[in-house]
């Protein structure tokens, strides 16, 4: 049992260090994607709107 | 005073705080709509998703019950972190409720729930619920404030005006960009907070040694230590409850539902589920390094729950102390605003329901901040005078089940069984509302007898009950009848 817990925790600082640094950086990507379709959409309505 | 400084620490606390704010408060633009507010115009993808689920679901309070459950049950104690990561892997890949929950375009669990099982059955569901998230959460921010104040040193009775100001900050932003806030100051949060969970962690394995923590837990725990069925205080029973609990939270725990009903589509929230399961196993097994590390270093004779940040207090140096606050503040921060939101949106979208036909956008978004506003209150009063008996991650079992038993019964009868009906539905809620909190009133009352029942034959019964009401109330209901 405690090779078990040695190696979960070595791959657990491992996991944990890889995915912070890959979904930080195509996080930001994800927001602005997000960001521009809700431009979209909110331009969209307010020309709706108008109408 | 310990190792934090005011002019270094300080100002990464306060670089940190800023960003987050302005960050949070810049979207605000974006929200037209009550849609946008509650479910981010449903436009999250799938890294924003795992961002914004890691550090929804790792709070300073979270840091506290598996450290706290380190130093009581050693390795044991991460046993439901594995559990739970089973679980979110298990229906990421199956796709087991979250698939037609996401696919019928609702924006809360009780929205689906009304269209097999009535509108009454949907108000009865966001009140539990309602009532059993904000008891869970309602002890979040003394949690919070103890280990803040601890970490860094500071005066006890500062506690109330920090944490005060803190859920200030929290609740401007939240209600005025709803989701949209809560997902960008939730990404800049899991970035902080990762940074500060791995620089201490490495700290620790480094100044306190792998060896001398698997002694620690040798000689306090024995076998226990490593293996739960064996520990005296968990069991068969410990594993048992926890694997449903976590089953169930993973299905229905409004602040991870969330995250799906936000995403583009069903393959992108089941996608969310996969790639995040691991990360609960780091939940609970790195905290509960910690708490092991701080057994290691004050010994047993150390309050469990106040071990870790007294711990953290005189290891973590200078400058490292800064980053450690910031990241607990981001863990703390995306928790509470994500909570407040999304039972402000079971309480607008469901148990106001019935009131709101007709009314505008506008008057929506108003009554949703409104109600966000509200649950702060709420927080601030219940958090000041409520005294937690028992370990901290019981009792937020335990609330939790209040209304997780029902609800993951009513939703995987909703999806898969046709007989299911709101006989069985009603039967089901009460069963499940009324074990949990009859053992907290029992805790309250009659402290001797509630240590004979113990927590985990309580919660296990409130599973166990809750689907066999719901089998029994649906056979007995004659056919035909839809609704009561």
């Amino acid at each position: 049992m405690k090779t078990f817990w040695f190696v979960l925790t070595i791959l657990a600082i491992i996991w944990y260090i890889v995915v912070t640094a890959y979904v930080g950086f195509k996080g930001i990507a994800d927001i602005k994607q997000m960001l521009k379709r809700l431009e979209a959409q909110k331009i969209e309505d307010d020309e709706n709107n108008f109408q | 005073m310990k190792n934090f400084n005011w002019l270094l620490d300080g100002s990464i606390v306060g670089l940190y705080l800023l960003v987050t704010m302005f960050a949070g408060l810049y979207v605000r633009k974006y929200v037209g709509k009550v849609e946008h507010f509650l479910v981010a115009g449903r436009e999250m993808d799938v890294y924003l998703g795992i961002a914004s689920l890691a550090a929804t679901e790792f709070g300073i309070v979270t840091c506290m019950y598996t450290a706290q459950n380190g130093f009581k049950y050693g390795f044991s104690g991460a046993t439901p972190g594995i559990l739970m990561a089973l679980a979110m892997l298990f229906v990421g890949l199956t796709g087991f409720v979250i698939k037609p929950l996401r696919d019928s375009g609702v924006m809360t669990i009780p929205e689906l729930i009304e269209k097999r099982f009535g509108s009454r059955i949907r108000m009865a569901a966001g009140i539990v619920i309602v009532l059993g998230g904000l008891l869970n959460m309602g002890v979040f921010l003394r949690i919070g404030g103890q280990f803040l104040v601890t970490v860094a040193g500071l005066n006890v009775g500062y506690l109330e005006i920090m944490m005060t100001l803190l859920l200030i900050g929290v609740a401007v932003y939240t209600i005025f960009g709803g989701m949209l806030s809560v997902l960008i100051t939730d990404f800049l949060q899991f970035v902080v907070m990762s940074i500060g969970l791995i620089a201490v962690t490495i700290l620790i394995l480094y100044t306190v040694g792998w060896d001398t923590l698997v002694n620690t837990v040798e000689i306090n725990h024995g076998a226990g230590g490593f293996n739960p069925f064996v520990h005296p205080e968990m069991g068969w029973q410990y594993v048992a409850f926890n694997g449903l609990l976590n089953l169930a939270a993973v299905l229905t725990w409004q602040t991870t539902i969330a995250r799906v009903l936000a995403s583009k589509d069903s393959k992108t929230g089941q996608q969310i589920y996969t790639r995040t399961s691991f990360f609960f196993i780091c939940r609970f097994l790195i905290p509960g390094i910690w708490g092991i590390a701080a057994l290691a270093v004050l010994g047993n004779a150390t309050d469990s729950l106040d071990a870790m940040p007294q711990f953290l207090a005189i290891t973590v140096p200078m400058g490292l102390m800064g980053i450690l606050i910031a990241a607990m503040l981001a863990a703390d921060m995306s928790t509470d605003s994500s909570y407040m939101l999304t039972w402000a949106s079971v309480i607008y979208n469901d148990i106001l329901a019935p009131f709101r036909k007709g009314w505008s956008e506008k008057r929506g978004l108003l009554w949703n901040r409104f109600i966000v506003a509200l649950i702060g209150i709420f927080l601030l009063i219940y958090g000041l005078w409520f005294k937690l008996e028992g370990d901290l991650w019981t009792y937020l079992g335990l609330t939790g089940t209040i209304y997780l038993a029902s609800i993951s019964v009513l939703l995987v009868a909703a999806c898969y069984w046709k007989r299911a009906n709101s006989w069985g539905a009603v039967a089901s809620i009460f069963v499940s509302a009324a074990i949990p909190l009859g053992f907290l009133i029992l805790e309250k009352t009659n402290l001797d007898l509630s240590k004979q029942i113990g927590p985990y034959y309580s919660g296990i019964a409130a599973y166990v009950c809750s689907a066999l009401a719901m089998i029994i109330g649906s056979l007995l209901k004659p056919k035909g009848e839809n609704t009561i």
